[in-house]
């Protein structure tokens, strides 16, 4: 196989000295802030950026895929330990984790976290090794037109799919685009947005951006609600399982695997919807139902592969069509294009060194983070009681710090506040963060692949269906759109609305405006939580209660 | 629409909070006229003809903009409101605290200001302090001394791992 002989190679490549200290690094530091409350792993990569300046780009991008699977474990850690999960997409370990924690199981559940994970992620990991070839093999042969349909199919899914509020993500979406917008023209060199200050000519950097969004907009957002006192964590020994233990964990490993990848794979990716469902999988098939809702094995070990998986599955359409979609694969594009480099089919011929060192890096940085998470499990633990003033003043010092080094102007720094407030009123207002970033990183992309399909038909916009990928992939976003207010419509004319009607009165729908409504039918549509940022509310209220009346 | 869920809480509070919302959606309609009248400006020049436009995509985002501030207007007026984003250090049933917000948001301006003078060591040891201080820390020493530490550390390691000078500013010649 040709793919085995260039992961091979990537082996070698990853497996020297300063490779492999840099993967070390990655997951060192994607565990600490993925335990850590009001950091995720988008925020971290996003304060780490300004290293792409200096670093060499295998080195840095190994670290940050590093930190992209070490924040899904340090995530289920929070979530078992605190209640609280730090990253939506483990809001589901939270349900059946922290009771098995309360009932002083905390430390197999953090087991078959960790063991689950790096099963998920290693064979999640080999699914990438095949599929992603077999995607480029596709996409190498799209034009424009196809690019630029996959794009709005991608600017639809994280604006529309994955929110609560099709308005408000919609609306993310075009402020993204606009902050994409700021600069010269690509091609004609006009000034746009630039109210005339030179600085703005070259656009606002990606490293401001990000750290604007998901740095300081969150600092300012937790300072203004900072809960007063650290809460209560459950203490944690070493984990480890019993035999009977890792008899009900393999089969939900294995389930949840096969769930997430395919779920990450697709350009409207994300895990909640994953994770959800290999929860209610795993609900569905347990042989102890009754434990669902006070403590079930199977319900961390199904959900937490889902996530490892799915975040393997997401790297499929970040490095072969250059579509992210989740907010930390968005940064990571942003890092890629520090460097000049696209991802995108042709990444994997002409950078296949890179790209097959970076993924034989995160079959090394499972192997890591299994080996350090076992043991260091308590130590973990602890860091959820670091003082919250020195963490969320550290953040803004290294936000500002990034800013200022993007360029070393300080009228970074001044951008970075603007958008920052930005980032405040979105997490005020429950605008999704996610199609901002989105919208601001692939905007000009997408400008430059509708100029190219334009341009090949000196205009006529006839040219933008005139592949039959672009054609399919229109369809698929009409659907979207019109999909589920549709069905909402027909079930508001024929009767009631769905199996689980009404028991969400008391959970706190909310948002009412339309698409909100989605919530109250069906079970996995609760599941389309919001990428937001790092942590988000409304979903997790929503699952709870829904699946806490179950559990009772 | 769901509109009872809201009406379970009201009250002028819940009625402000909606207001608010209208805010967000006028400020939608301010950028979209904004882009609006930038891309007006733009001139039309020969040596791009045959080429998308540099005003097409704007364009597209002001219409975009302006139906999204319209349909969310529309929205919050029938009733539908959003809701804030929770986490595990917020508490949302406390009020926001408007100092700590605009003390943080000025002690970062203030540090951009003052970085070609103070230099980034002091100026960024002093955000730290102060950040620190605002949000609730109580051991002054201390704070201090892990801002020091933080700013030195972070300063040698810019320019000795990363090769990237930060401006020193009073302490030229000392660091």
């Amino acid at each position: 196989m040709d793919n085995l002989t260039l992961l091979m190679e990537g082996f070698s490549n990853a497996l020297t000295l300063q490779n492999l200290l840099f993967a070390l690094i990655g997951v060192l530091l994607g565990t600490a802030v993925g335990v850590l409350p009001g950091i995720g792993p988008a925020m971290t990569v996003a304060l780490l950026l300004p290293l792409t300046y200096a670093l060499d780009v295998t080195g840095s991008l190994i670290m940050f895929a590093g930190i992209y699977y070490g924040g899904m474990y340090g995530g289920s850690t929070t979530s078992i330990l605190l209640n609280t999960p730090g990253e939506s997409s483990s809001v589901v370990t939270a349900l059946e984790g922290n009771k098995m924690a309360k009932a002083g199981r905390g430390a197999q559940a953090l087991a078959t976290a960790a063991i689950g994970s790096f099963v998920a992620g290693t064979i999640a990991t080999g699914a990438l090794v095949f599929v992603a070839p077999f995607v480029v093999a596709i996409a190498i042969g799209l034009g424009a037109p196809s690019y630029f349909a996959m794009m709005v199919f991608a600017f639809v899914a994280v604006s529309t799919v994955l929110g609560s509020s099709r308005i408000r993500g919609l609306a993310s979406l075009f402020i993204g685009l606009t902050i994409g917008l700021v600069g010269l023209d690509a091609t004609t060199g006009q000034p746009r947005l630039t109210f005339g200050q030179p600085l703005l000519s070259g656009g606002i950097d990606v490293v401001v951006i990000a750290v604007a969004l998901f740095a300081v907009g969150e600092a300012l957002w937790i300072a203004a609600h900072l809960r007063h006192g650290t809460p209560a964590t459950i203490p944690v020994g070493v984990p480890w399982m019993r035999k009977d233990d890792w008899k009900r964990s393999w089969k939900p490993w294995l389930r949840g695997t096969v769930i997430g990848f395919p779920f990450g794979a697709i350009p409207a990716g994300g895990a909640e919807i994953p994770t959800f469902l290999s929860y209610v999988t795993e609900k569905k098939l347990s042989k102890h139902p009754e434990q669902f809702g006070h403590g079930a094995i199977e319900g961390v070990a199904g959900p937490e592969a889902a996530n490892n998986a799915s975040a393997a599955g997401t790297l499929v359409p970040l490095l072969t069509l250059g579509l992210p979609t989740t907010a930390t694969a968005a940064v990571m594009i942003a890092a890629f294009n520090q460097y000049g480099i696209h991802p995108g089919p042709l990444l994997f011929q002409t950078e296949p060194v890179l790209v097959w060192t970076l993924i034989a890096s995160l079959f090394i940085g499972n192997t890591l983070l299994l080996a350090l998470n076992l043991p260091l499990a308590p130590l973990w633990a602890k860091l959820l009681r670091i003082p919250r003033p020195y963490l969320y003043a550290g953040i803004l010092f290294f936000a500002t710090l990034g800013a200022y080094a993007a360029g070393m102007q300080t009228f970074n720094i001044g951008i970075l506040l603007l958008l920052g407030a930005l980032g405040y009123m979105a997490r005020r207002f429950g605008f999704p963060v996610l199609p901002i970033i989105v919208g601001a990183i692939l905007g000009p992309e997408m400008e430059r692949q509708l100029r190219r399909a334009l341009q090949i038909s000196a205009g006529d916009p006839a040219a933008l269906v005139s592949e039959p990928v672009a054609v399919v992939v229109y369809t698929v976003i009409v659907l979207f759109l019109i999909g589920p207010p549709l069905v909402k419509a027909l079930r508001r004319r024929f009767g009631r609305g769905g199996p689980t009607d009404g028991p969400l009165a008391g959970g706190g729908t909310d948002d009412t405006d339309g698409y909100g409504a989605e919530v109250d039918e069906t079970v996995e549509i609760d599941a389309f939580g919001t990428q937001t940022s790092d942590g988000s509310a409304r979903v997790i209220r929503v699952v709870r209660s829904k699946v806490g009346r179950r559990g009772r | 629409m769901t509109a009872p869920s809201t009406a379970a809480a009201p009250g002028l509070r819940a009625r402000l909070q909606g207001r608010s919302e209208l805010g967000v959606a006028a400020l939608l309609a301010v950028i979209a006229i904004v882009i609006a009248v930038d891309t007006a400006n733009i001139r039309h020049t020969a040596i791009n003809a045959g080429v998308m436009g540099p005003q097409v995509v704007p364009t597209i985002i002001a219409i975009g903009l302006g139906l999204c501030a319209i349909a969310l207007a529309i929205s919050v007026l029938r009733g539908g409101h959003a809701e804030a984003e929770d986490g595990e250090d917020i508490d949302l049933s406390q009020k926001a605290h408007w100092p700590t917000v605009f003390g943080l948001g000025g002690l970062i301006l203030v540090f951009a200001l003052s970085m070609d003078f103070l230099g980034f060591v002091i100026g960024s040891a002093l955000l730290f302090y102060g950040s620190a201080l605002l949000l609730g820390s109580r051991r002054f020493i201390w704070a201090l001394v892990i801002g020091i530490l933080l700013a030195v550390s972070t300063f040698y390691g810019f320019v000795l791992g990363l090769g990237i000078n930060l401006p020193a500013g009073l302490l030229t010649g000392i660091l």
